[in-house]
């Protein structure tokens, strides 16, 4: 009976420090500002307008294109498919679904990489997968895609083949150049994978 | 970081595995504590033996203050721990079907499988009237879809429900299950059973 009664007042003890302490609520896959700064300088979360470009003409469905400007800027001009949500709503509730999923690839942009980037660095310090910066944001876009320099006449194969694909690419999405599109050989792009969240697992309890 | 299997410090196998290691001594403890008979399920529905009621709610409790312990010395994200679907009507239904089982089987599922491992014939039988129940239930399911669907709560914490925090609901049930335990022991005294 006498360890019962020590056993029971543990209890009561440890159940009594438990109702003091506040709840941990944090999240515990949280970055730490070394593994922030390793994410950010390795550009891991960066996709080139190539990369982009290329997603957009072969109509991946896995992508998604999220313009931070003001709804302003983003009626004025904004690429195909993209939605509009302004820097500072990146956190409510309304477009939580969106930043917060593991079935897309959201890709962040603006005029040019600061907000985008800012964007990146939160959803990925609450721990949201699956957030990219298109790198350089749309003053890139428009040197690269929309308005690609040709190359000099003795420039690699690859310059030539990009600038190629470049010049396509821009009239697939609805530019205004008319070039004969050759073969895109030159710019391999590579999809990365789909990071999936850990989903919550069904376990088997009972009697 | 737990859960293991879902941060993938584990595999899948590797948590089968261990499954089955925690499953062998979960009956080994059934077994040890003397639920292998019936008498002893059915004595906490008539008074006389309250051993099983305070088994499964000493594991509760602790299971729980382990929980929210290691949540808060970070070691596991609650959030990810999997929180079964409350369908009320069908929670409702299958508890009387259950308690109904306990009373007149003498065996939780559990019980009857570790009885049955030592050979009492009445767990085999009750086994048979398990598969039984699972194989109606299985092919009538278009009949009692629409019950068993029914009321559908999503998954809610009694914590959330009643707008406590999870520490403080932790602490009430400690003293509930210490006040059952002193009821139950005084029922056992009370309606004493001799010999079974």
């Amino acid at each position: 009976m006498k360890t019962r009664a020590i056993i029971t007042i543990i209890f009561l003890g440890l159940g009594l420090i438990i109702a003091a302490v506040p709840q941990n609520t944090t999240h515990p896959y949280k970055l730490t500002a070394d593994e922030l700064l390793e994410e950010s300088y390795s550009h891991q979360q960066y996709y080139s307008p190539d990369e982009v470009a290329d997603l957009l003409v072969n109509k991946d469905p896995s992508i998604q294109l999220i313009d931070l400007r003001s709804p302003n800027e983003y009626d004025k001009f904004h690429l195909p498919g993209a939605i509009n949500i302004p820097l500072q709503d990146i956190l409510s509730d309304e477009w939580r679904d969106y930043i917060d999923q593991d079935v897309k690839i959201n890709i962040f942009y603006s005029n040019g990489s600061l907000y985008a980037n800012k964007a990146w660095m939160i959803t990925r310090q609450l721990g949201f997968e699956n957030n990219y910066v298109l790198e350089g944001g749309l003053n890139y876009w428009v040197e690269t895609i929309m308005n690609p320099l040709p190359p000099a006449s003795t420039s690699p194969d690859e310059e030539l083949a990009k600038y190629d694909f470049r010049k396509g690419a821009n009239m697939a999405l609805g530019g205004q150049a008319a070039v004969t599109q050759t073969d895109d050989e030159g710019t391999p792009t590579q999809k990365p994978e789909i990071k999936r969240k850990p989903k919550k697992q069904r376990v088997q309890g009972g009697c | 970081m737990a859960p293991l299997v879902t941060y993938e410090v584990i595999s899948q196998n590797t948590n089968l595995f261990l499954a089955f290691i925690i499953g062998i001594g979960f009956g080994w403890v059934l077994e040890s504590s003397g639920f292998s008979s019936s008498r002893k399920l059915a004595g906490v529905f008539y008074g006389y033996d309250a051993v099983v009621l305070k088994v499964f709610f000493t594991a509760a409790v602790t299971a729980m203050i382990g929980l929210l312990f290691f949540s808060l010395f970070g070691w596991i994200n609650l959030d990810l721990v999997y929180i079964n679907p409350t369908y009320l009507t069908s929670a409702i239904l299958g508890g009387v079907i259950m308690g109904l089982g306990f009373i007149m089987g003498g065996f939780c599922p559990g019980t009857s499988f570790c009885a049955a491992s030592i050979g009492k014939i009445d767990a085999m039988v009750f086994m048979i009237g398990l598969f039984l129940g699972i194989f109606i239930f299985a092919e009538g399911y278009p009949v009692w879809e629409g019950i068993y669907k029914a009321n559908f709560l999503g998954t809610p914490k009694l914590s959330e429900s009643l707008g406590l925090s999870d520490g403080i609901l932790a602490f009430l049930i400690i003293v509930a299950a210490a006040i059952m335990f002193w009821i139950a022991e005084w029922a056992e005294k009370k309606f004493p059973q001799p010999e079974y």
